[in-house]
């Protein structure tokens, strides 16, 4: 479970997060979306370890990110923004650089990667070095290597830009069954039909603040909209902030 | 902790070990120095032996048979007379001759008259062989004359030597040092400027490089501490930079063995010990220079960036070993304390064979690694910044 509480951030004199709040709970696939430069990235960052917030807590499964970084790690599987591989290794050995730095190996974790190669259907470059994968390929192998400690708790920024049908749907069936398993799925999108999908519950988030939340029902009940993307549109503002980093 | 600092090392090692770009700087850079070492000494020893009296000079000579007198006396100081081609002066120009010696018509005659005979050197002193060839032919043409001299004075029974004020003896003190081996002094510059060069390309490509492919962010989120993480790759640019040295110290041995003539000093420089010592004081030196590259390729904000600033670098330590090639200095103390001085110093003393003092040694080593393990240090605590994930 991830639970955030007043968050707040600012880059120089931009205030990229002005006291942010939401859960998302285990058994849930929690949506947070906003326009470009709410906050969205800085609220993960701070959230996967990678920043600390200037007040508020941030805390997986009750650890706290600041001051529990490493046991915070240990339970989080990220996919995020920037997602580069290495062009010299093949996406098994991304994967496995990955698995072995969070202290899986021998037949356990070539088990776990090779599952992770069926289920993502990446069989043809598995053993390929990255330098000309395609963006779709990319993705797959990110999101395998965050996923190959099985994580408590995903936080996936984008999962299926650039992805084909397929390979979006083979993603989605991916987050139904980590979500049915118990565990908690925090994932940002711009896609509203991907949202309106997989999401259980939705935050938004506009202008560092949270603009908005609850099941996707209830924010189309909120706003009177009838889809997603005019319920966005109503709740920002048509807003586009620009304190991202 | 330990087991992840291996594992980020390993991967580094395995990555860069398939990279082109590294490889080149670890294993084929190194041996760019040792190469222009071997053309200079090669060039420079042909040039050495035409001045050398005891090798066998050609001199190549206009009107030979006009002087058979002086061809004679030149021959038994060990010049061999060549015929000089169609016009001298075109000839040494144009390098095919280093001097020319020109004996008129008339020699023969103006000499058994006892009179001053003319004779002509045509050389170019601009050209180093040609200043050697010169010099020693006006030696050897002073002694002639200076025998004739004393040959003529004794006929008309004047005391030769009371005519001259001078005797003039003069002693080289590189007695027993070759002057190529003047050369070695640019092995300890050539060293160290190997040192600063040989992970470099590792220091950048795992650090703004990695910043750039954008693999930097989530490798952070890896349970891992940061500075594991740089301690991870910071070793394996230092295996890359050792590797870089010990490449480059066996192409100088390689083409020691091949340049030096029995005698010199050159043949038996660079034996085990030489090489276990410069490894040994070069190691700290290996530690301050992926420090000072990891900091650097850490702050900047790109790979290009990382590598403008780290290309000029390797220049900065090297300058002192530089300085030292034209005048060198006596190894003291206190210069142990210095960073790269104190092994350009050390370097030239295993190099040239010479008793190194294993107090300078662990003086040397110890100071080194003292800053080494600071900027280690400062380089740990930058990739504990936030900032890092942006660079700057």
């Amino acid at each position: 479970m991830i639970q955030v509480e007043n968050l707040r951030k600012s880059f120089n004199t931009v205030i990229a997060l002005d006291g942010v709040g939401f859960t998302a709970p285990d058994g849930h696939v929690t949506g947070l979306i906003g326009p470009n430069g709410a906050g969205k990235t800085t609220a993960l960052r701070i959230i996967y370890t990678v920043m600390r917030p200037d007040s508020g807590t941030a805390t997986v499964d009750g650890l706290n990110t600041v001051h529990d970084r490493r046991q915070v790690q240990k339970r989080i599987g990220v996919l995020p923004d920037s997602r580069g591989l290495y062009p010299r290794l093949t996406a098994r050995e991304h994967v496995r650089y990955y698995g072995r730095l969070h202290g899986l190996n021998g037949a356990g974790l070539e088990g776990r990667i090779d599952e992770l190669i069926g289920i993502l259907g990446m069989e043809e470059f598995a053993d390929r070095r990255a330098g000309g994968f395609s963006k779709g390929q990319v993705r797959k192998v990110a999101l395998a290597r965050a996923l190959v400690h099985r994580p408590q708790n995903l936080l996936l920024d984008e999962p299926t830009n650039g992805l084909d049908i397929a390979s979006s749907r083979a993603v989605h069936a991916l987050i139904r069954e980590i979500r049915d398993q118990g565990r908690c799925v925090l994932f940002c999108s711009h896609i509203m039909q991907e949202v309106a999908a997989i999401c259980d519950s939705i935050v938004v988030i506009s202008k560092g603040r949270v603009a908005a939340r609850g099941t996707p029902g209830e924010l189309l009940e909120l706003t009177g909209k009838e889809d997603l993307e005019e319920m966005f549109l109503a709740v920002t503002g048509g807003a586009s902030g620009s304190g991202e980093q | 902790m330990w087991r992840r600092v291996y594992i980020v090392f390993a991967k580094e090692v395995m990555d860069n070990a398939r990279d082109r770009r590294s490889l080149l700087v670890a294993l084929i850079y190194p041996m760019l120095g040792p190469a222009l070492l071997g053309v200079m000494i090669s060039m420079v020893s042909s040039v050495l032996s035409a001045g050398n009296s005891e090798n066998r000079m050609d001199l190549h000579v206009a009107g030979a048979a006009n002087g058979p007198q002086l061809t004679a006396y030149l021959e038994s100081r060990n010049i061999a007379i060549r015929p000089a081609g169609g016009d001298p002066e075109l000839a040494v120009k144009n390098g095919q001759a280093e001097v020319v010696l020109i004996i008129p018509d008339d020699f023969s005659r103006r000499f058994d008259e006892k009179r001053t005979a003319e004779i002509k050197i045509i050389a170019d002193s601009s050209r180093l062989p040609g200043l050697f060839a010169l010099n020693r032919l006006a030696g050897v043409l002073g002694e002639f004359n200076r025998q004739v001299w004393e040959k003529r004075l004794s006929v008309l029974g004047v005391d030769f030597m009371g005519l001259r004020p001078l005797d003039i003896h003069s002693v080289n003190v590189a007695a027993g040092i070759s002057a190529i081996d003047i050369l070695m002094f640019m092995v300890p510059p050539l060293i160290i400027f190997n040192i600063f060069m040989g992970g470099v390309y590792l220091a950048i490509d795992t650090t703004s490089g990695e910043r750039e492919r954008g693999s930097l962010e989530p490798l952070l989120i890896n349970p891992v501490e940061r500075w594991g993480l740089m301690l991870g790759k910071f070793l394996a640019a230092l295996l890359f930079t050792g590797v870089a040295v010990a490449v480059q110290l066996a192409a100088f041995k390689a083409i020691f063995d091949m340049m030096g003539s029995p005698g010199s000093s050159f043949v038996n420089s660079l034996d085990a010990r030489a090489v276990a010592g410069i490894m040994v004081s070069a190691l700290p030196l290996m530690m301050l220079a992926v420090g000072v590259q990891f900091i650097i390729a850490t702050v900047t904000r790109s790979f290009k960036e990382a590598q403008t600033y780290l290309g000029l670098l390797p220049l900065v330590p090297a300058m002192p070993g530089l300085v030292l090639v034209f005048s060198p200095v006596e190894a003291e103390g206190w210069m142990m304390t210095i960073p790269t001085f104190s092994q350009t110093l050390l370097f030239g003393q295993f190099v040239r064979g010479e008793a190194v003092s294993m107090l300078n040694v662990a003086i040397s080593t110890s100071a080194t690694t003292l800053v080494a393990l600071v900027l280690v240090a400062i380089a740990a605590g930058l990739y504990e910044r936030e900032k890092l994930i942006f660079g700057g």
